[in-house]
């Protein structure tokens, strides 16, 4: 039913040794598969009801394949899923999109560390677009107050709450960085994190086993781990969402920044730029040499974190 | 100060780290910006989503892409059309200005001279801006004027690292006025309180 390579399966048997613990999708997949083999479809639930339907989507859920590897029926067919599900189970109507990358387009993202202020509107309208966990207040962009003369964000302050911008101080965004060469794509165990070919790296929540190699292999701190199941109160769900991006997320899976997908796939931009009060964001078409982000490149100064890495990501600080 | 200070910083870690502060590498995504010469449409594949455009006019200047547009204004400020009042060369009820304006106060160039309301509105031809050479500038248009006496940020401005774009990156390119972000009378930034704040690092991971 699943489609996997032998160097798959091969992968997967060493993370079910590793990693294998009680109520993990992998041990309900066992289960269900032994299941089948003794008495097949008996096991599943009776079709009566909204309950019924409910355990009837999940199941198919938990059956289906690596988004890369679905056809656009079986897309189709999760998305309805999903959507149904949000409705059974949240009581919220949700567009989930599979919109596939635009031709010639590879999303790159500048940020002016003269013009950022601290205003952290990035952070709150990323949290309200991404539909982040409200419980254990989980943000993929993070902002490092940083002492004039220093450029190491690690010494920077990342939970300051004080009137900005402070004297002497500027500020300095990370999230993720979306590298062309990405140690946490090549960390990934179970192929469940990928680069799109407009450049952003994303994540098959569904496919994720939570191991975290990713999270240790990033040397941006740019994912996150859902340690509790996300919460997002009802009337603030952003219902516009996409496969690969804002839709719901389950305790266990790694998430982390998607250049706003379920956005930037529809021509905007993403959230964080949207908000930004300043325009110390800048983001577009790395292949437009007439879009703003290749202005940046081609005439200020820029620089990317910890460049000696060789990790190549698609995110540049610049001064003007 | 600022910038000068920055840049002292960003050439000390060009030193150390060794990394030189360009677009990129031989190969990698710097080698792939650097092929990628022809400038793109974007008009095809925008044209499948829905875009809700605000209203906006065509820039006077240009841009890496030619004229480009830029936010309108006239529709946002409380008190257009000033000749409504502005009939004469005087309103003519003594006093008044403290009462009709009495919310601006200007804050700007102060260092440098007072800059005074005729500086930047026409005494004549009350609904413009008035230029260098005492023309009319239409006040959609008032780029125009701070570009003036802040020529370098608005050549950045038009090619894309002073100010941002309206809502999209792709499409049309329309960016938001000067005025969308700074009040021509006291365009500093207002030091505020940030709009949330992070939790410590090692709590959340
Ligand atoms: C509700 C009526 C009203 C409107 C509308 C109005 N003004 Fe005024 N304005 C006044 C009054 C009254 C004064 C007082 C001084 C005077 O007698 O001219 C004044 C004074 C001024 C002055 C300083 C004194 C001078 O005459 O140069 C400026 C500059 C000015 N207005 C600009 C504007 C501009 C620009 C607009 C449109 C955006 C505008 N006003 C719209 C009533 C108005
Ligand atoms: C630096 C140039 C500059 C100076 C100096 C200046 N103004 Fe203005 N003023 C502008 C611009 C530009 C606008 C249009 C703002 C916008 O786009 O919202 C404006 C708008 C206004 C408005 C309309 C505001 C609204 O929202 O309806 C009034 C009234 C006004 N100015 C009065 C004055 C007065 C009175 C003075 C002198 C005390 C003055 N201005 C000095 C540039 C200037
Ligand atoms: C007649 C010349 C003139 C015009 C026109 C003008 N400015 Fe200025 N502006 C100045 C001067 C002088 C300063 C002070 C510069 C300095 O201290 O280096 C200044 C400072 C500023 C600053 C920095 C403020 C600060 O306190 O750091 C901003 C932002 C600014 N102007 C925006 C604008 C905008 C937006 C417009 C158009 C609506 C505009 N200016 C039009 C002369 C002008
Ligand atoms: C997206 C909002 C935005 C727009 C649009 C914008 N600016 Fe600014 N500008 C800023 C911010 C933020 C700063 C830093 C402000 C501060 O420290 O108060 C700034 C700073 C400035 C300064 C101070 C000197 C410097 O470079 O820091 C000038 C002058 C200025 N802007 C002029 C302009 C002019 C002229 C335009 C239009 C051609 C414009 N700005 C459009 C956000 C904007």
């Amino acid at each position: 039913m699943r489609r996997r390579s032998s160097e798959d399966r091969a992968i997967g048997d060493f993370v079910d040794r590793v990693l294998s613990r009680p109520g993990s999708r992998r041990e309900f997949m066992k289960k269900a598969a032994g299941l089948a083999a003794a008495g097949g479809a008996a096991a599943l639930p009776g079709c009566g009801g909204p309950a019924g339907e409910e355990v009837m989507l999940k199941w198919k859920e938990y059956f289906k394949g690596n988004y890369r590897l679905m056809t656009r029926k079986e897309k189709d067919e999760t998305v309805r899923r999903l959507e149904r599900l949000a409705k059974l189970q949240d009581g919220v109507d949700v567009q989930v999109s599979t919109r596939p990358e635009w031709k010639q387009v590879l999303f790159g993202y500048g940020f002016n560390i003269t013009r950022c202020e601290g205003f952290m509107e990035c952070v709150s309208a990323c949290v309200r677009e991404n539909n982040l966990d409200r419980i254990s207040k989980t943000q993929y962009v993070r902002i490092f107050e940083m002492e004039h003369g220093q450029m190491n964000v690690a010494l920077g302050d990342g939970k300051f709450f004080h009137e900005v911008p402070v004297e002497g101080h500027f500020y300095m965004g990370v999230q993720c960085f979306h590298c062309e060469s990405a140690p946490c794509i090549k960390a990934c165990p179970t192929k469940a994190t990928w680069r799109e070919p407009d450049g952003i790296v994303v994540v098959d929540y569904d496919w994720c086993i939570g191991c975290r190699y990713c999270m240790a292999a990033c040397p941006y701190w740019g994912r996150r781990f859902n340690w509790n199941e996300p919460s997002v109160p009802k009337d603030e769900v952003t219902r516009k969402q996409h496969y690969l991006g804002n839709r719901k997320r389950t305790r266990g899976v790694v998430e982390k920044c998607t250049f706003c997908i379920q956005r930037t796939r529809e021509g905007k931009l993403p959230a964080c730029a949207d908000a930004c009060p300043t325009g110390a964001r800048v983001f577009g078409n790395l292949l437009d040499p007439e879009s703003e982000i290749r202005y940046v490149l081609k005439n200020k100064k820029v620089f990317r974190m910890k460049e000696e890495l060789g990790t190549d990501p698609k995110f540049w600080f610049f001064i003007d | 100060m600022k910038r000068l200070a920055l840049s002292v910083t960003l050439c000390a870690v060009a030193l150390t780290c060794g990394c030189r502060p360009e677009a990129g590498h031989e190969s990698g995504v710097g080698a792939v910006i650097r092929e990628a010469a022809e400038p793109v449409d974007s008009a095809e594949a925008a044209a499948v989503v829905q875009m809700d455009l605000p209203a906006a006019v065509l820039s006077e200047v240009q841009g890496p892409g030619g004229r480009f547009r830029v936010a309108a204004r006239k529709g946002e400020m409380e008190r257009f059309r000033c000749s409504g009042c502005h009939k004469g060369k005087t309103v003519g009820i003594s006093g008044a200005a403290g009462t009709a304006h009495d919310d601006i106060a200007l804050r700007h160039g102060e260092d440098q001279g007072r800059l005074g309301c005729a500086t930047c509105h026409h005494e004549k031809e009350r609904d413009f801006l008035v230029g260098a050479d005492e023309e009319k500038i239409d006040f959609d248009h008032s780029y125009q004027l701070c570009g003036t006496c802040h020529f370098r940020q608005q050549k950045d401005w038009a090619g894309g690292a002073h100010g941002k774009r309206v809502t999209y990156w792709a499409g049309t390119r329309i960016v938001k006025n000067c005025t969308s972000c700074h009040n021509p009378h006291s365009p500093r930034f207002a030091r505020r309180w940030p709009a949330t704040f992070s939790p410590p690092l090692d709590e959340v991971r």
